[in-house]
């Protein structure tokens, strides 16, 4: 069974959101600030982390900086502000998507759906070579200069969407379709930000900004 | 402004030395013409006299000496003196070619230091005016940056004491001062937002959860207007702040407003034109293209459709139109039959995208909401209202 992990403050969101979630087959547990929710999180087994924004004692962009020296769980932000400060903080911080309150539990489970869907409808196993970056689709490992990369799912995804069309560019919708799964309503900085992640981890000329257009793998 | 400071020291010039030399012209000849006149008045009694005297001088009245200026003669000017004598005149002439000469070599030399002094004040005014009208430009096109939303700019400290470093630094104050209250405006929205949406969030997920139940459906419905009201609300005023950016991106048009018309949920007949596609922001488009949609919806009457062109969409309805008033004024707040905020959060949109939307009614009745988006090539929007069946 899915186990999430959701911090939030309010009482009424996370008792409500959390029966909700469980009407969906999901295992929930709860924390009401950002040091029981980290507290909770060393504890383990938990596949998504649902994290508000505003959190007393470690607000949430806080907690996924905490979470993210240790692991690459997917995160999913929830603002109830939607503006840039929060959005991009979080995403910076290194969550992998953002939804803004309110939002009904039907999008609530189709974004962790998303976080949690293996990237790789991809054709073959073979390993794939660029530069000093091996990827390993079946294993879903990737190597830069012999040692392990630890990318987060999202990162990952990303990362096999470009190798799939190297030296093609794929521009921020078409990302945000086949890699988060939106359809037009997706927001393109939640590219741009992982984008940012992904090169900081593979190196900053692997991946090229086309003015314009969006972003290609250099072969 | 340049050339009209330019051309008006170039004027000034000009007149200062032309109002000069005709007066040292003037005052030359002047002296040269009294000079001449005592000479011949003296010859006019030790002089050879000629024996045919022009005609002005022969009737000279005894006892009188006359004299006369000709500058008719073959040789030059020259002055004459006159006196009778009895019956007989006697005349004397003084050559006054050498004073002509000179006066003309005397032109020439003002006219001469007249030509320098204009090639070294022309170049120089130029240089300062354009000085002046760099810095004036530069004034001008921070505060249109200004306008356009750029609310970091600033013209920055000019060295220099005189009106425009004044004008300046009061452009840069009324930035500083609109960028602050912006800032606590757009804080103000943004904390409004948590507090209304913290608890709608609850609200929503707790509606969620009830039973199902007619009680339950008046609930979540509730819910969900009450939800889309305060959305409606934040998103004005984030536009109100002026703030918003757009992300752009190219988009196939067709697939885009297929798929955010289907998520309306309402009957829509859909017709593309070709393959059309567009750079612009997605998500704000699909807000515009909701909002109208559901407008169209709320307000007119069935089949509503929806036709995208080149660069262009238009949705129309086959109701009773825009009313009289929305169309005059454009779309007030709430005002009228429960017009709501979705038009103004379409308009506000469209000029956040750079698109232009014309409300307008079709001449056989209905609403027409025209988004002509900013790439569209002239007149791709109006195309395509004539495209709309009747």
């Amino acid at each position: 069974m899915t186990h999430l992990l959701l911090v939030e403050d309010d009482e009424v969101i996370r008792n409500t959101v959390g029966l909700a979630l469980e009407r969906y087959g999901y295992q929930v547990s709860t924390a009401g600030d950002g040091l029981a929710g980290l507290e909770l999180f060393r504890s383990g087994g938990h596949d998504v982390l649902l994290l508000d924004v505003m959190l007393p004692a470690l607000d949430g962009i806080g907690l996924t900086r905490r979470v993210r020296e240790v692991s690459q769980v997917p995160i999913l932000m929830m603002s109830a502000r939607g503006d840039s400060l929060d959005v991009v903080s979080g995403l910076e911080a290194g969550a992998d998507d953002y939804v803004v309150k309110p939002v009904d539990t039907a999008v609530l489970v189709a974004r962790i759906r998303s976080l949690l869907r293996r990237g790789g409808q991809r054709q073959g196993s073979a390993q794939l070579v660029f530069g000093d970056l091996v990827i390993d689709p079946e294993g879903m490992e990737v190597h830069r200069g012999g040692s392990r990369l630890a990318l987060s799912p999202t990162e990952l995804k990303l990362l096999l969407e470009f190798a799939a069309n190297p030296g093609v560019v794929l521009d921020r919708q078409t990302l945000l379709a086949n890699v988060w799964d939106y359809a037009w309503d997706g927001d393109s900085r939640v590219v741009d930000l992982c984008v940012q992640r992904l090169r900081a981890k593979v190196g900053a000329d692997r991946i090229e900004t086309v003015r314009g257009f969006g972003y290609k793998l250099r072969r | 402004m340049i050339w009209k400071i330019g051309a008006l020291v170039v004027a000034a010039a000009c007149t200062v030395a032309i109002a000069v030399g005709l007066l040292v012209h003037k005052s030359t000849f002047d002296r040269a013409y009294g000079i001449a006149r005592e000479r011949a008045l003296e010859a006019v009694d030790t002089g050879t006299p000629v024996d045919d005297p022009p005609a002005p001088l022969r009737d000279v009245a005894p006892g009188q000496r006359v004299t006369w200026y000709d500058d008719s003669g073959r040789h030059g000017p020259v002055m004459w003196a006159a006196k009778r004598e009895g019956d007989h005149v006697r005349a004397v002439w003084i050559d006054m070619g050498g004073d002509q000469r000179n006066l003309e070599a005397f032109d020439r030399s003002m006219a001469k230091a007249g030509l320098v002094a204009l090639a070294v004040v022309v170049p120089a005014t130029a240089l300062v005016v354009a000085r002046l009208s760099r810095r004036l430009r530069l004034v001008a096109g921070t505060a249109r940056r200004i306008a356009d939303g750029d609310l970091d700019a600033r013209i920055g400290p000019s060295n220099g004491r005189d009106e425009i470093a004044e004008i300046s630094t009061a452009v840069d104050s009324m930035a500083a001062a609109l960028q602050q209250r912006l800032h606590s405006e757009q804080r103000f929205t943004a904390d409004v937002a948590h507090e209304l949406r913290t608890p709608l969030m609850g609200l929503v997920t707790s509606a969620e959860l009830l039973p199902e139940g007619q009680a339950t459906d008046y609930v979540r419905d509730r819910v969900r207007v009450l939800r889309h009201l305060i959305e409606d609300l934040l998103e004005i005023s984030r536009l109100d702040a002026g703030a918003e950016q757009p992300q752009l991106s190219t988009v196939p048009l067709g697939p885009m407003v297929a798929e955010s018309v289907r998520r309306t949920g309402l009957p829509v007949r859909l017709e593309v034109i070709g393959e059309p596609t567009a750079v612009t922001d997605p998500r704000r488009l699909d807000r515009i293209l909701t909002n109208l949609v559901t407008n169209a919806h709320r307000h007119g009457k069935e089949p509503v459709e929806v036709l995208i062109g080149d660069g262009a969409i238009a949705v129309r309805d086959h109701g009773p139109g825009f009313p009289a008033d929305l169309l005059a004024e454009g779309p007030q707040r709430f005002r009228g039959q429960g017009q709501g905020l979705g038009l103004t959060i379409a308009l506000g949109q469209a000029r956040v995208i750079g698109a232009r939307l014309e409300l307008a009614n079709a001449p056989d009745g209905g609403a027409v909401a025209r988004l002509e988006l900013a790439d569209a090539p002239d007149g791709g929007a109006v195309a395509l209202l004539d495209l709309i069946p009747g």
